[in-house]
């Protein structure tokens, strides 16, 4: 049978397009449909359509707004941090050392650990009365007492914080260090030649090298991070009372442990919207360097 | 016409024939949902011992993440919406008001009614098995009631007394609290309600509209919340605490009381030795008392095709040498009578300490609102009055909003 050439590629493009629509789109369009609804999970007989009625909820809820915050600081702040370790250990790793390939296999492995496991480890390793930061800190003398790290308002953010870049600083390490090992060694060559510093060299040729690897690694990790929920949830659920509280874990509570779908769907479209700036941004980075 | 008939009959016997023979009779499966809090353990005897008795039925037991209640309920909820729930799953009293509001339940009243079993279940099991309709839905299967581990070898250092009272129990706390250690362990994250109930419940609120914010409610909410605050005799982790925590500091030495139930006893004892032991929940200023009933049902589901079937599994499950064997894998108590005549899994001080609790014990009302206040409302208000965020009277306020408008 001859397949003509137009057809050809929606040919082989259809299987991808099909688990796309059933796995992404039918997910989204169903989504929406229950954000226009009152959709109370123990209530399948009743749920009204309500129109925009949620999203005004939502509006009005200082909730919302509250978690907004968290969400930006728990973004901003994460980002940034994963970011600069990650590139301080991609240069740390791009020189030549000792064991050099067993620091970079080592590196990968809490990237490689899941989520639910971080958040118990790094929950323990801060504990208040058996935690070891807080054994290690008294016994050295850098605390005067064990500090709930998780149960003040003002340590909990910074504490799951932790747990995060620690969790995301890998993979900003390893494809840093990739886009390292493709800067072209003659330029390092050409600015020593010309007199340039260490420092002069990393501002004039390793970051307008990495640049593209940069911004896409930064987008990508900014949009994982905004969705992500599980770490906080296993660490405080959120608290102590809602310090911890992002936008994902109060639509998750309000749709998984609240059953309130309706509502729990307005709050994760509102989220959407608001990521749709950065994968726009992503989106287009990813068109404008496509081969043409 | 003599060979036709041959040739019919012949037909007739051999499409029968699967039929007349009982051992190629397929045996009908009986989803069954449940969960144990230790992971480990695993139903596989009690499914296989069933099966053998009963060769024409077959169960296939599923074990679902609890999550602290709220994953193994939605999951529930969602497959019945789906049309795809287990014939019969293990349930608690906190989601019987929802489970009835979907039609979700069968009515097991004529089975119960009917069965061997009923005398070897306590008449106040049966009593809180009711539902609010007075329809039966749920067949007892485990219980626990909430008491208080105490390190008796500290107070008796200290020559005080095993608490009885709120003021016994906030002299023995003082008493047990001096360096890195704590008197009381409180569990402030989520589960912790049940902490909660014991004082303010106990102390004189009441689950009923102006029951949370009567003077009586929002004096022993203060109190409660002053064990904290004030009289510091909780660690300052407890706003984030939960189940683990509050176990493990019990365990290290680090706290000296905390209320948990049964489940945990070897566990303690495996830790601490003769220098634990449990009483029921201190009572309040006017004698009275509150302590969480844990309770651990069998439900048929409505929408199941194989209703009978799912009983005599579920029934066979609360039948005495069953039951105990299936509470040695929960580590919680069993149910019927003729069992608890030879428990012996957890030391004896602890099932003293259990029946003691049971004149006191109760359960949080059996409505739509109980879930979401146990798994979001309480933890987060709580933890903001314990962090000075909010006060104790507006905590109150919020949790008369909560369930009465």
């Amino acid at each position: 049978m001859k397949v003509s050439s137009r057809a050809l590629p929606w040919l082989l493009l259809a299987p991808a397009l099909a688990a796309t629509v059933l796995l992404v789109l039918a997910p989204v369009a169903q989504t929406l449909w229950l954000s226009l609804h009152d959709v109370i999970l123990f209530r399948p007989k009743s749920q009204p359509f309500v129109g925009f009625g949620n999203y005004v909820a939502v509006l009005n809820d200082p909730m919302f707004w509250e978690s907004l915050g968290h969400s930006v600081v728990w973004v901003v702040v994460s980002v940034a941090l994963q970011f600069g370790l990650g590139l301080a250990t991609a240069l740390l790793l791009n020189r030549r050392f000792a064991w050099r390939g067993v620091a970079r296999a080592l590196v990968i492995v809490p990237w490689a650990l899941p989520s639910v496991i971080i958040g118990l480890v790094w929950t323990w390793m801060l504990d208040f009365n058996l935690g070891l930061l807080n054994q290690i800190g008294v016994r050295m003398g850098l605390l005067d007492a064990p500090v709930a790290w998780l149960a003040r308002p003002d340590t909990a953010m910074a504490a799951v914080i932790l747990a995060v870049v620690w969790q995301g600083f890998p993979f900003f390490a390893v494809t840093l260090l990739a886009g390292l090992q493709a800067i072209p060694r003659e330029h390092y060559e050409a600015a020593s030649i010309d007199g340039a510093s260490t420092f002069a060299s990393f501002v004039h040729v390793t970051l307008p090298g990495l640049a593209p690897v940069i911004a896409t690694a930064l987008l990508l990790r900014m949009i994982w991070v905004s969705n992500s929920l599980d770490l906080i949830l296993v660490m405080t659920g959120g608290g102590p009372g809602t310090t911890t509280h992002t936008l994902p874990l109060y639509a998750f509570l309000k749709a998984w442990s609240g059953a309130n779908y309706g509502y729990g769907s307005a709050l994760a479209v509102v989220l959407t919207l608001l990521l749709l700036v950065v994968v726009i941004a992503y989106a287009r980075r990813g068109m404008r360097d496509a081969p043409a | 016409m003599q060979r036709r008939t041959l040739l019919a009959s012949t037909t007739a016997a051999l499409a029968a024939a699967p039929l007349a023979r009982p051992h190629a009779q397929k045996p009908t499966t009986v989803r069954w949902w449940y969960h144990f809090d230790d992971p480990k353990a695993s139903p596989d005897a009690l499914v296989q011992a069933f099966e053998k008795a009963n060769p024409d039925l077959k169960i296939q037991a599923e074990s679902i993440p609890w999550g602290g209640g709220a994953d193994y309920d939605t999951r529930l909820y969602t497959s019945i919406i789906a049309q795809n729930a287990p014939d019969a799953a293990m349930v608690k009293f906190n989601n019987l008001p929802r489970l009835m509001e979907m039609d979700a339940l069968a009515d097991l009243g004529k089975h119960i009614d009917g069965w061997a079993g009923k005398a070897d279940i306590s008449a106040d099991l049966w009593r809180l098995h009711t539902a609010p309709d007075g329809k039966r839905y749920y067949i007892p299967l485990q219980y626990v009631v909430l008491y208080l581990y105490v390190r008796q070898d500290w107070l008796a250092q200290k020559g005080v007394k095993l608490p009885g009272t709120f003021d016994e129990f906030l002299t023995a706390g003082k008493a047990m609290t001096e360096g890195d250690r704590w008197g009381f362990g409180l569990r402030g994250g989520a589960g912790g309600h049940d902490h909660w109930c014991s004082f303010v419940l106990g102390g004189g609120a009441k689950m009923e509209k102006g029951g949370l914010v009567s003077p009586a409610a929002l004096a022993a909410n203060r109190w409660f919340i002053e064990l904290y605050t004030k009289q510091k005799i909780i660690p300052p982790s407890a706003p984030n605490d939960g189940f683990q925590q509050i176990i493990a500091n019990l365990k290290a030495g680090r706290t000296g009381m905390t209320i948990h139930h049964i489940g945990s006893a070897n566990d303690m004892v495996a830790a601490l030795g003769d220098g634990i032991t449990a009483v029921p929940v201190p009572r309040g200023p006017q004698g009275q008392g509150w302590t969480s009933f844990g309770d651990g049902s069998n439900a048929v589901l409505a929408q199941s095709k194989v209703q009978e079937a799912a009983w005599r599994w579920v029934a066979w499950l609360s039948t005495a040498e069953a039951n105990v064997a299936f509470n040695k894998l929960s580590g919680q108590v069993t149910v019927t009578t003729s069992g608890a005549k030879t428990w012996d899994v957890q030391p004896k001080r602890f099932m003293d300490a259990t029946v003691g609790s049971l004149p006191i014990a109760a359960v949080l009302p059996q409505t739509a609102q109980t879930a979401d206040f146990t798994r979001t409302v309480w933890p987060q208000t709580t933890q903001k009055a314990l962090l000075g965020q909010i006060s104790p009277d507006d905590m109150m306020g919020v949790f008369e909003k909560h369930y009465f408008g």
